[in-house]
């Protein structure tokens, strides 16, 4: 008896011991389990899903998106305090003219540099370091004149010299040769002291757009850059409001007041608020977010839906955090090749694209409730979004899509090669993440429900997956069939979308007349001579209606030939402390409301602590 | 003696000859490009600039070529720069950088592992067959079952987000912030890592305990009147200690290249979690600088785990 109990005891020790460990997992778990259901409630015969509403149509607000509001900051400013920023990845380098620079790292380089000039919340640039901006009649050339005053961190003064030396360092840059480049940017002098002049060798109406990132926008010591450019990697030098005080690569980055700042808020009060602040990567998303629960980190970023989730359910469930959340333009989904066959024919993307479920996969990426389902390179809150592209845009109708893909599959030319009457081949491939691969088999079970395709499922690394789509190996063409992807930002749309539709090949480049615009970012190979021409004629206006008009003219070519196929756009969001004030409502100096924290790019300067 | 070392040393060359030529190749032969890395995928590409870089990395010149440049750099104790971190040399700044923090939590993860196993081993084999030994046999199971990062997930539930006690993650340096809060960052993850470990460990610690308790000398001290615990401590324990210090010299060593899960879930800055970045952005000079050196450590320590046997066991000194 004695020996049973002994028994029955161990073994209850040893599942408790597996249930705590289970129930521990706070998002990595409850990821995966969302996943798994929503791959299998994927209706196998791929008729929709009861329409719960949970997923609003596009153009609609989404239940429970709540997109913070950008609105100027208020409260009484405090000075002082200390905060440590959770961030998804390490920054490679604080370099802007050579180290490429996304999300994690810009919450970090804008603390160092400021930049030119700035997004606003209604999309347009405004002059930061720049006090004017203007540009000659056809926007070949535009001159800038810089703020008085403003020195770098070693006490050099800025003078429009500065910005001239620069460029000589950014034209070989390895992040900021091509950024000028795509900008048409042939020279830079200083013209006065602090007036810069722009020579472009081309019309570009965007060129503050350019002027207001990493690579060309922010401004660095040409001197120092160029006595130690290793070095400036880890002792970066700006005219920021924070100042690098140690780089502990892969551990934590320490900015401190920089005392001498010249900024102030519009309420006139000296900038920055706060003491320190301590970047540090956190590659996993669910201890990331732990780090704010436990009050390790006092805010984090996430682009990923299923920790948005998981941070209203701990923010519902009692845990003291709030989200900023911000769902831009960029979206998800997928591309397909259109130099290889069967995706050579529109008959096939079409077919492929109206049997895209984007309320199922929207829902196995977590984001049911979170994510807008997208239509378009622009969000319903952009001022470049088309309602009449969300309503060209192929939706899901699984029998139209199955009826466009036989006319496909019983052509007796079909471009595949394959007899008619018989199923098509896709491969269709993602990175290695729970939350796509189970996207990607909601699409795969619809699509194979159809009769009609066979579907592989493949998944390579982030390298290889982005490889495979450039195809360096075959001029460009890519060895990518149906391949996931993102595009789009909120920057000007010429930034993403010129080079996504230029000629994509040396042969099609030629064939289009144009030999010497060959660009590897055109991924899906899809070039159309009209498209490219209103993209081009696009920054040879400053006009809002005319350029929104040509922008719209090409997502409605999208919509028509399909190179792209959209699942959602991407929800981002900060997650703080509730003593975090000032995130997102800053400004630029003119007093012009910023854009906010778009691709969770926080402006640090304005944040302070509340009591 | 000079002719045991001859012979190691031979054949720490072949294994550092195999494993640097394998794992170039094989990293090299990965379809990925470091120049994307570098570049960013959606920055506008600049031809002119990629060729550069290419030329400045030597990525243009054949695998033979690149291979036999690196290894007769690496002889003169030159591993090269990161192709990403440009500017980071791959042994002062990644691999004298993070070995302490990676070999601080291994050392870690095996003391706590050994503190925990050796009671329960004792205490299994005293009691064999019993309930103590069931129940920690039970255990041992569990701990062995359950990976090191739902450990790791359940560890930052319970000790920083539920009692917050200690940081969810990152890693406070000694030199930085002293040992108390070193330990704070530290102690989470050694414990998952050791978790494991500790299974392991008292099994061995076990089942060569309940063989030198059938031992004649064993038997003896027992018909001498001897206590319990005096024969198991005194007696028993040294000779059941000679797997265990084989397992933890081996495992110490694996430890050393084993800590990429746990690293990359608490964001430790140690060489799994550079290792894994590197891997995903191709830096196979990072790369290779790494497993060399990994390979060497676990090499050395097997050598000296050799060695502390005559230590632990007079009778392998006398032969």
């Amino acid at each position: 008896m004695k020996r049973s109990l002994t028994k029955l005891l161990a073994m209850l020790f040893a599942f408790a011991m597996i249930a705590a460990a289970c129930g521990g997992d706070s998002s990595d778990d409850g990821e995966e389990s969302t996943d798994t259901t929503a791959a299998e409630e994927t209706d196998a015969s791929g008729d929709e899903a009861d329409d719960d509403d949970d997923v609003a149509e596009a153009g609609e607000e989404a239940e429970g998106d709540v997109d913070t509001e950008v609105e100027a900051s208020t409260g009484e400013r405090a000075y002082g305090g200390d905060i440590a920023v959770g961030l998804e990845a390490e920054a490679v380098g604080l370099r802007p003219w050579e180290d490429t620079c996304s999300s994690p790292c810009y919450n970090m380089m804008i603390t160092i540099y400021d930049k030119l000039t700035e997004l606003t919340a209604d999309g347009t640039y405004e002059p930061w370091l720049f006090e004017t901006l203007e540009p000659n009649d056809d926007f070949t050339e535009w001159v800038g004149t810089l703020r008085s005053g403003v020195t770098f961190h070693n006490d050099v003064e800025l003078t429009a010299q500065t910005v001239a030396d620069m460029f000589v360092i950014q034209q070989t840059g390895a992040a900021s040769a091509g950024a000028l480049g795509s900008a048409f940017i042939a020279d830079v002098q200083a013209t006065g002291d602090l007036e810069v002049t722009y020579t472009l060798s081309q019309a570009n109406s965007a060129l503050p757009a350019t002027l207001s990132r990493a690579p060309v926008g922010m401004v660095f010591d040409p001197a120092a850059a160029e006595a130690d450019p290793d070095g400036y990697s880890t002792a970066p030098i700006g005219t920021g409001p924070f100042v690098i005080e140690s780089r502990d690569l892969d551990n934590e980055t320490v900015v401190v007041r920089n005392e001498n700042y010249w900024g102030v808020d519009p309420e006139g009060n000296q900038l920055p608020f706060l003491d320190s602040i301590s970047f540090r990567p956190i590659p996993d998303e669910g201890t990331r977010l732990d780090a704010v629960l436990s009050g390790t980190v006092q805010s984090m970023q996430t682009l990923r839906q299923g920790t948005i989730r998981d941070a209203r359910a701990a923010r519902d469930g009692g845990d003291e955090i709030e989200l900023l959340e911000f769902q831009g333009n960029n979206v998800g989904g997928g591309q397909f090749n259109v130099l290889l066959a069967p995706y050579d024919d529109v008959r096939v993307r079409r077919g492929l694209t109206h049997m895209n479920s984007q309320e199922n996969v929207i829902d196995a990426l977590g984001g049911t409730g979170i994510s807008l389902p997208g239509t378009q390179w622009f969000s319903p809150d952009s001022p470049w979004y088309s309602e009449k592209v969300a309503e060209a845009w192929p939706q899901f109708d699984f029998e139209l899509g199955v009826s466009t893909l036989q006319e496909y599959v019983d052509d007796p030319e079909r471009s595949d090669g394959k007899a008619a009457g018989e199923p098509i081949d896709v491969e269709l491939s993602c990175p290695p993440d729970p939350t796509l691969i189970a996207a990607m088999q909601v699409l795969e079970q619809t699509w194979t429900a159809s009769g009609l395709v066979n579907v592989e499922l493949t998944n390579f690394d982030q390298q290889t997956h982005i490889n495979y789509a450039l195809g360096a190996e075959n001029g460009f063409v890519g060895e990518h069939g149906a391949h996931c992807w993102r595009w789009s930002s909120d920057d000007d749309p010429s930034l993403g979308l010129n080079p996504h539709l230029a000629p994509p090949t040396a042969e099609i480049a030629e064939a289009a007349g144009i030999p010497e615009i060959v660009s590897p970012l055109n991924f899906p190979n899809w070039f159309d001579g009209d498209a490219f021409g209103a993209a081009a004629a696009a920054i040879q206006t400053d006009d809002f209606d005319e350029r929104f008009a040509l922008y719209e003219s090409i997502m409605l070519q999208f919509a028509e030939e399909v190179p792209i196929w959209y699942s959602g756009h991407t929800a981002t969001a900060f997650v703080n402390d509730p003593s975090i004030q000032g995130l997102i409502g800053w400004s630029t100096p003119s007093g012009v409301l910023g854009a906010g924290i778009p691709a969770v790019e926080g402006r640090w300067a304005e944040v302070w602590l509340a009591e | 003696m000079g002719r045991v070392l001859a012979t190691r040393l031979a054949r720490l060359a072949a294994t550092l000859f195999a494993v640097t030529f394998l794992s170039f190749i094989m990293t090299s032969l990965l379809p990925g490009d470091p120049v994307n890395a570098i570049l960013g995928v959606d920055a506008p590409r600049d031809e002119a600039t990629v060729e550069r870089i290419r030329e400045e990395l030597g990525l243009n010149d054949p695998l033979p070529v690149r291979y036999v440049n690196w290894l007769g750099n690496a002889a003169t104790g030159d591993l090269g720069e990161s192709y990403i971190n440009r500017g980071q040399t791959v042994w002062g700044d990644t691999i004298v950088q993070r070995l302490p923090v990676t070999a601080q939590l291994a050392a870690m993860a095996i003391i706590i592992a050994v503190i925990l196993a050796v009671p329960l081993g004792i205490i299994g084999a005293y009691r064999q067959g019993r309930w103590q030994d069931q129940t920690t046999s039970a255990g041992v199971q569990v701990a062995l079952s359950v990976p090191n990062f739902i450990t790791g997930i359940f560890l930052i539930w319970l000790f920083a987000v539920k009692l917050r006690w200690l940081p969810a993650s990152n890693w406070n340096r000694i030199s930085d912030k002293g040992i108390f809060e070193n330990l704070k960052t530290a102690i989470l993850p050694a414990t998952a890592l050791a978790l494991t470990q500790m299974a392991i460990f008292s099994r061995l610690v076990r089942s060569d305990m309940i063989a030198t308790l059938q031992e004649n000398f064993v038997l003896s001290a027992k018909a001498k009147g001897l206590s319990d615990r005096y024969i198991l401590f005194r007696h028993a324990l040294r000779p059941s200690s000679l797997s265990l210090a084989t397992i933890v010299g081996i495992n110490f060593g694996a430890l050393l290249g084993g800590t990429v899960v746990i690293e990359t879930l608490f964001a430790i800055p140690g060489l799994g979690f550079r290792l894994i970045n590197a891997i995903n952005q191709r830096d196979i000079l990072v790369i290779q600088g790494i497993t060399v050196f990994v390979a060497v450590a676990y090499v050395l320590i097997n050598t000296a785990v050799d060695l502390f046997y005559t230590v632990l066991d007079p009778r392998i000194r006398k032969s």
